[in-house]
């Protein structure tokens, strides 16, 4: 009985020290190859920042007569800016991109045309990647508490706030004065915004702890058809809002800008690229890092 | 009629109405399913959906050919991974575990269970994709890890817990003279276990592999994060695969109109196949039922 | 009890077996292997952002608390665990004890059951969202998560606790017959009290999908990160809580914090339906 209870423990930890051992030396010791092929990643069709990043990048093409999103069949495909962020980090020969708010020092944002993004520079002019942020309502219906908090958000402290948090703020130089309307509201939609709007609504509740406002993060299209239906009051985009949402009545706000960073592996040698390069990795003309320095 | 024949009739009615409610909970889920799904299905063609290599929703053409493939793959990896693993550790609980480990080896079953898809997932974008593209790299594969080794190791994994704990269950119910008999008739341990108790407890065993199968399926946060997502078909196993559960998670947040009936006719495709499993195995159970009653 | 080398003379004559036990010592240490490492990895990653700051009552950005998130799955699990348990358990006693054998009825039951456990849990949320929010009118509320988990964990439920009444002997309900006890008193006494371990492995599979759900939730009971007023109100469950921590990619350590709280309570829960389990059964 002791001498198999001893020899499970044993075998349990070399079994472990093993894997442990394993997994370190697997990535610590190899040496960054240029020869190797890029290992391209993307975020999902419809998601905001794809369709930003594909328009902007410009890979887009023909197919069967229509104009298209022409990224390579061989992308890797995630929803999640972590996944994104986590993968690029791990994975040496990498490429991918996210939102700028969401930039951690893990991995490399490399430069486009020789231009580093940064809040600076999009304000500025010089580095165009950059999308909307959108907030949308219906205005069949009213709700007070949700009039004045968006009067916050497009007001000088609101978009101090958006700028705080890493994106360029859209409007608004005026003062906010509230009428502190009581009541409840709910604000919900994309997983990108929240982030941003959790901070704003903290700040709200300072100046009107009389509103009851809840936030729901789901994603975009939920967003738009809960606004729709009367479950949300203001509705978060990270996209621009569809034909059809328009036809149904939503009127969209834009609260912010968010640029697009393109991401490398920390090890990766490469620190500027053009936007034909990023264009030619993207429909997939472009297969190995070596290919990419020429 | 006396007072108690009464209760037992009511109990009889609430029981068959208990009954009732699981597969009134199936009609009224398959209802909401093929409502929504049956009309993308038209629109595009059922045999050009299911058929369709190319996936691009964009442009409106819908082929999930790739991700019925990726299904398959991963889900057939996930039970070579997680259904001998499984059995073989219910068999260890039961028959071979030392006292003193069994209760704190139980808890943590139990832990493995409860642990979010999320965490897994995080698990095996940091330890396994690391580990299966270095071992892809050196079998001379390459890819770079978010393949269907990864994805069925994952899953092979987190249907261990409820294999373990059904079949434990199954084998703990064969009454032990089963297991005395085949002691006493001169068969060593493993002989009495293997040929006498797990043929016995078969059904059981059965039931917990259905149930992880059912899981593997239907899993999807996990596999998303380590499967790559390409939506195409893949020429090895250690290339990324999208599966018909992560079309749907993927792209279900950004999508609006056909775009989003197609996702939920990916759902309808799913839940047939989930169908055509579980009709498959019954009938599998119902001969060996009769070929025993021989 | 022998020693190693004993048990390794038994074997002599047969290679067989051999293999086969070192084939269940090898799996059995795959299992707790991974399982050791994959704990070890949640701790390691998530202890050092574990502080006291991380139970405070009110959560802000600032300070990813996780307190409302405990309170809401505590109360997510126990509801979802009221509506089913009772319909899962009763299912399984018709199928078992009143329906006959392998009947039409038995079939569907089963092979519906089978096939609920199968669907992806994001169909969960959306039908969740579309008949219990919308359609009921319930909004995004703890009441209309629990709803949806618990059609969730119906087929888990109904499966195993219909394998741990068909372990029970027949001699058990003959024996209870035979005294005179009728059907119900044979299955409230008798048969109920002698499956309870296997029902409870049933329950505790079950918790075990309710603590780790997310998308099933998303949807149903929302997002928010404050304690709710009753069980109307909107909030997060911990996966959840851990999900939108993780997912923008700003608050992994955060994240992972909640990760090992999930785990000590995934603990605690198990350890209390273990001791409720036991004074069943002395009942």
């Amino acid at each position: 009985m002791k001498i198999k209870s001893m020899l499970t423990c044993g075998l349990t930890a070399s079994v472990l020290t093993g894997l442990l051992s394993f997994s370190f030396i697997g990535s610590a010791f190899a040496e960054w190859k240029s020869s190797s092929p890029v290992t391209v990643l993307s975020r999902e069709e419809g998601s905001g920042t794809r369709g930003a990043f594909v328009e902007l990048f410009d890979v887009l093409g023909l197919f069967q007569g229509k104009k298209a999103d022409m990224t390579t069949a061989d992308a890797q495909i995630t929803n999640s800016t972590s996944v994104m962020l986590t993968t690029v980090a791990g994975d040496e020969y990498a490429i991918g991109y996210i939102s700028l708010g969401a930039l951690n020092d893990k991995v490399k944002a490399v430069k486009i045309d020789n231009i580093l993004p940064s809040i600076e520079n999009i304000q500025n002019g010089t580095y165009t990647i950059s999308r909307p942020f959108n907030i949308a309502v219906n205005p069949k219906t009213q709700n007070a508490a949700a009039e004045d908090f968006i009067a916050f958000i497009l007001s000088a402290e609101g978009q101090k706030l958006v700028e705080k948090a890493g994106y360029i703020p859209a409007a608004g130089q005026k003062e906010f004065v509230s009428a502190k309307p009581k009541g409840k509201a709910v604000v919900g939609g994309s997983s990108s915004v929240s982030p941003v709007m959790e901070k704003l609504l903290e700040a709200y509740k300072l100046v009107n702890p009389d509103a009851d406002l809840e936030l729901q993060v789901t994603d975009s299209t939920t967003g738009m058809i809960s606004v729709i239906n009367g479950n949300y009051d203001i509705g978060l985009a990270s996209r621009e809002l569809k034909v059809k949402e328009l036809e149904q009545g939503l009127k969209p706000i834009v609260i912010a800008i968010d640029g697009i960073a393109v991401i490398v592996n920390k090890n990766n040698r490469v620190e500027s690229l053009s936007k034909e390069a990023v264009k030619s990795i993207y429909s997939g003309d472009t297969k190995t890092w070596a290919e990419v320095l020429k | 009629m006396r007072p108690q024949a009464w209760n037992e009739k009511i109990m009889r009615g609430v029981f068959f109405a208990a009954a009732s409610t699981s597969v009134l909970v199936v009609a009224f889920i398959c209802i909401y399913l093929f409502h929504n799904g049956a009309l993308a299905l038209t629109k595009i063609g059922l045999w050009n959906f299911l058929a369709g290599t190319v996936w691009r929703p964009n442009i409106e053409i819908f082929g999930i050919f790739p991700m019925i493939l990726g299904s398959i793959y991963v889900t057939l990896g996930a039970i070579i991974v997680g259904v001998p693993t499984g059995i073989l550790t219910a068999v260890f609980m039961a028959f071979y575990c030392p006292q003193k480990l069994y209760r704190p080896l139980k808890i943590a079953t139990d832990i493995l269970a409860g642990i979010p898809s999320v965490v897994y997932g995080f698990f095996g974008l940091v330890v396994i994709v690391p580990l299966v593209r270095d071992f892809g790299q050196a079998l001379g594969f390459g890819g770079n890890g978010n393949s269907i080794v990864t994805a069925s190791l994952l899953l092979g994994i987190m249907i261990l817990p409820t294999i373990i704990s059904v079949t434990e269950s199954a084998l703990r119910a064969v009454p032990a003279l089963y297991y005395e008999g085949a002691v006493a008739l001169g068969a060593s341990h493993e002989q009495s276990v293997f040929h006498v108790v797990l043929p016995a407890a078969k059904s059981g065993v059965l039931a917990g592999i259905v149930l992880g199968i059912g899981r593997a399926v239907g899993e999807t946060m996990a596999v998303i994060m380590v499967a790559g997502n390409q939506a195409r078909i893949p020429t090895d196993i250690f290339q990324g695969v999208r599966t018909l559960t992560a079309n749907v998670v993927i792209e279900m947040g950004y999508a609006a109109d056909l775009h989003r009936e197609a996702l939920i006719a990916t759902g309808v495709v799913l839940f047939c196949f989930i169908l055509m499993i579980n009709l498959g195995l019954a009938c599998i159970n119902r001969k060996s039922m009769t070929k025993k009653g021989k | 009890m022998r020693s190693v080398w004993k048990i390794f003379q038994r074997y002599k004559n047969s290679p067989a077996s051999v293999f086969l036990c070192i084939m269940v010592f090898g799996s059995a240490l795959f299992t707790f292997g991974v399982l050791l490492y994959l704990i070890a990895h949640i701790v390691v990653q998530g202890l050092p952002a574990l502080t006291f700051s991380t139970f405070a009552w009110e959560y802000s950005s600032e300070n990813a608390s996780v307190m409302p998130a405990v309170f809401n799955t505590i109360i997510i699990t126990v509801l979802a665990l009221v509506f089913a348990a009772p319909v899962g358990i009763f299912s399984a006693v018709y199928l078992v004890e009143y329906a006959e054998k392998n009947s039409k009825f038995v079939e569907a039951v089963r092979i519906t059951t089978v096939t609920l456990a199968g669907i992806p849990s994001i169909i969960y949320g959306l039908f969740g969202m579309l008949f219990f929010v919308i359609h009921c009118g319930l909004g995004f509320s703890l009441l209309s998560g629990a709803l949806t988990l618990s059609m969730m964990i119906l087929p888990l439920l109904i499966r195993t606790t219909e394998e741990a009444l068909l372990a029970v002997p027949d001699s058990y309900r003959e024996g209870s017959f035979g005294l005179g006890a009728g059907k119900l008193r044979t299955i409230f006494k008798i048969i109920l009290p002698a499956s309870v371990p296997g029902i409870f492995a049933g329950i505790i599979l079950a918790i075990g999908r309710i603590v780790g759900e997310t998308a099933a939730l998303m949807y149903t009971a929302g997002t928010v990160a404050q304690f709710p007023h009753s069980i109307m109100n909107s909030g997060r469950s911990l996966a959840i809580h851990m999900f939108t921590l993780a997912n923008e990619g700003l608050y992994m350590d955060q994240a992972y914090a909640a990760a090992v709280v999930l785990l000590l309570l995934v603990v605690i829960i198990n350890s209390f339906s273990y001791y409720l389990a036991k004074k069943l059964i002395r009942i």
